[in-house]
Order: C-alpha cells, then structure tokens, then sequence
C-alpha cells in the first residue's frame, strides 16, 4: 500500500462509525434491548462477511438494508413458529430474555409507550415509518431497502401513522400543532 | 399526480405531511387541507405521530455489545478470505472492491507501523481460545454458510495483548447470534 491508494477503514473505524445507528435502528424495530443486540451483532457480521461487495458510498444504505431485512425475517420466523408449534405466545419474546435491573431501567430511558405503540404495528408498517421518521430515509430509499414500490411505501408509511397516533391518543396535549393548516406550511 | 376530487389519497396525505409532493401536486393539496377540516385533521394525525416518534429519546449502544461488534473479525468464519488484525484488536479490511492484501503479513506490519505502535503479543492461550470461540461460531451459525468449512489456519489472526478479557469478548458472541442461525445465507 502507498500512501497514493485509498486506506480501507478498519474494522474498529466501522464499528465505531456506524454501531450507534444500527443499534438505534434495530432498537426501534424490534423493541427490546435483547433482539436490538442480536440484530446489530448480526448485521454486522453480515457486513463483514461481505466486504468484498462493499463499494464506497452505500455503506449506510447496506447498513439499513441489512438491519431492517433481518428484522422482517426474524418476525415472520416467530410469527410462522407461533403458528406451527406454539399453544399460545406468552413467551415468545421473553423465553429467552430477563431483563436485568440494569436493563429494565436502560429500556424505561426510552419513552415506553411510543416503543409500545410502536411495537403494536404490524411489522412492514413499523419498518417503513422508522426508516422514514427516525431514520430520515426518502421514501424511494425505503421502497428499495424494503424492496416495495413507492405507492407502497406512502400507504405502509400513513397507516402506520395513523395507527401510531391512535394508540398515543391521550398524549394529544403535549404533541398536536395549535392550527394544523398553518402547520401544514410550517414545518417540514 | 392526479389527487382525488373529494379527499387527499392515504398516499398524498403521507407524502404532504412529509414535504415529499412536487410543486404542483402540493399546491393543490394544501389548497384543499387549508378548506378541509377532515384532510387537515388526517394531515396534523400523521405529523403528530412524527413528532412523537422523534420526541422519543434514543436508546444508547450498550457498552458490552460494542465489544462484541469490534470482536466480529475474530468470531466470524470468512470462508478462507484473508484478514488481518493490529495490534490493537482492530482487523484490517482484505478487500473494499478495491486492493485486496496480497500479502497481509507486510500489510499488517505496514498497519502497524502507520499507527505506530508495537505489534501485539499472540500469546498460546489466546490463540486457543479464539480459535475454539471461531468453531463454537460456526457451529452455530453456519447451516447457512456456503458450505465452506473454516480453515483456522488460513486467516493470520493476531489478539490483542490481555488474553483474559479477550477470551470474554470472543467467547459472548457465539451465543448471541445463535437465534439467527437458520436465517444465515
């Protein structure tokens, strides 16, 4: 190597650029510290993996491409174990996981019933309206990260909304705009 | 973007709430919320959930999890691919479509020197640990894999000095994957 060539990152530059943002993305979708861990540990050794494919520029992209993709394939897994195998679900998620005091007062750090409203949705709204509102992807970037058409993601992206303000409700004080039309102009 | 007559579609109120419709599109719509209150109110729904979303605060990267993250190039089986660790644990990438190290012990020593620091000591011990942490990997993630065994002797892997808490970063991520193992491709 000299000095005229490009020096690849290391691993502990990658990790260090990019963990948090995984980490939050996976948080978001699964809802717990538990599977946010093994989706973030799992995407990155997908990463690494598959370095060779990496082109400079897309890391992020293949980063939420990856996280969110393991998400919905973790989902349906459990969903197609619930249905074969389960008597019921009581479990599922906690069968392999106790909260450690630590643990539980990390995840009360989190606003609890947005991350329950948002747990409430199903799983390919959830993903399209945290890519869109926590991650700030474009709705043509979620389409090909969720491999879905744009009309697709609009729709996914308003339902999930809709949904998310119903189940946040009694909150309307501290989060609904004084004059919508107004608003509408304003912000964003 | 043909709107309809009476109300926004679910996709146009999603797209104006965001700022995403084009010029033209968005005129029309805000023509429209600004005389309806039923579109209005759809519109403040979806702004409102963004605010509450955004509002939330953010979960912060457990500490032992960015351990087991900067420990993946030691745990995680690359099918004969070549990679090098510094001295500090840190691996250095083979390839990124670009260059790949054709000789990863010059390479290594040149990485080294570049951050101008002593090459680490591999102790016995260490290397036993993480070569058996590699294998628990693998069985346990690698219905998956393409079938490649892992050749523990290819990859010139080099721990960092401090076995003790080396063999705990490596040994975690074994088990934290497992969940995982029929999704891998």
């Amino acid at each position: 190597m000299t000095d005229a060539v490009w020096v690849p990152p290391t691993w502990d530059e990658v990790v260090r650029e990019h963990a948090d943002r995984v980490y939050r993305l996976a948080y978001r979708l699964s809802g717990n510290r538990a599977d946010a861990e093994d989706l973030t540990q799992e995407t990155f050794v997908r990463v690494f993996k598959s370095l060779a494919e990496y082109t400079p520029g897309t890391f992020e992209g293949w980063l939420h491409r990856i996280t969110t993709n393991l998400f919905l394939d973790m989902v349906r897994r459990r969903q197609r174990i619930r249905f074969d195998a389960l008597p019921d679900d009581a479990g599922d998620r906690l069968a392999s996981y106790t909260a450690t005091p630590e643990q539980a007062y990390a995840e009360r750090n989190l606003d609890p019933e947005v991350q329950d409203a948002l747990d409430a949705l199903p799983a390919d709204f959830r993903a399209a309206v945290v890519l869109c509102d926590l991650e700030g992807l474009s709705y043509e970037e979620i389409a090909a990260t969720l491999g879905i058409k744009v009309g697709t993601v609009r729709s996914r992206i308003h339902r999930g909304r809709v949904l998310l303000r119903e189940a946040l409700a009694h909150r309307a004080p501290g989060v609904r705009p004084s004059e919508p039309g107004v608003a509408a102009e304003a912000v964003l | 973007m043909n709107l309809p007559v009476q109300h926004l579609s679910d996709e146009a109120l999603a797209a104006f709430a965001d700022g995403a419709l084009t010029d033209g599109a968005r005129a029309r719509a805000a023509r429209h919320v600004a005389e309806c209150a039923e579109c209005a109110h759809a519109v403040a729904v979806q702004r409102e959930a963004v605010w509450a979303l955004r509002a939330a605060p953010v979960p912060a990267l457990p500490g032992d999890l960015l351990e087991r993250l900067r420990a993946v190039p030691s745990t995680t089986p690359l099918n004969g691919q070549p990679i090098a660790i510094d001295s500090d644990g840190s691996a250095v990438f083979p390839a990124f479509g670009t260059a790949a190290f054709a000789e990863p012990s010059d390479d290594r020593a040149e990485m080294s020197q570049r951050r101008g620091r002593p090459y680490g000591l591999l102790t016995a011990a260490a290397a036993v640990i993480a070569l058996g942490a590699v294998g628990g990997a693998v069985a346990g993630t690698s219905d998956a894999g393409s079938g490649a065994p892992f050749a523990p002797a290819t990859p010139p892997v080099q721990v960092q000095p401090g076995g003790g808490s080396t063999a705990d970063l490596i040994v975690q991520p074994a088990s934290a994957t497992s969940i995982f193992a029929r999704t891998v491709r």
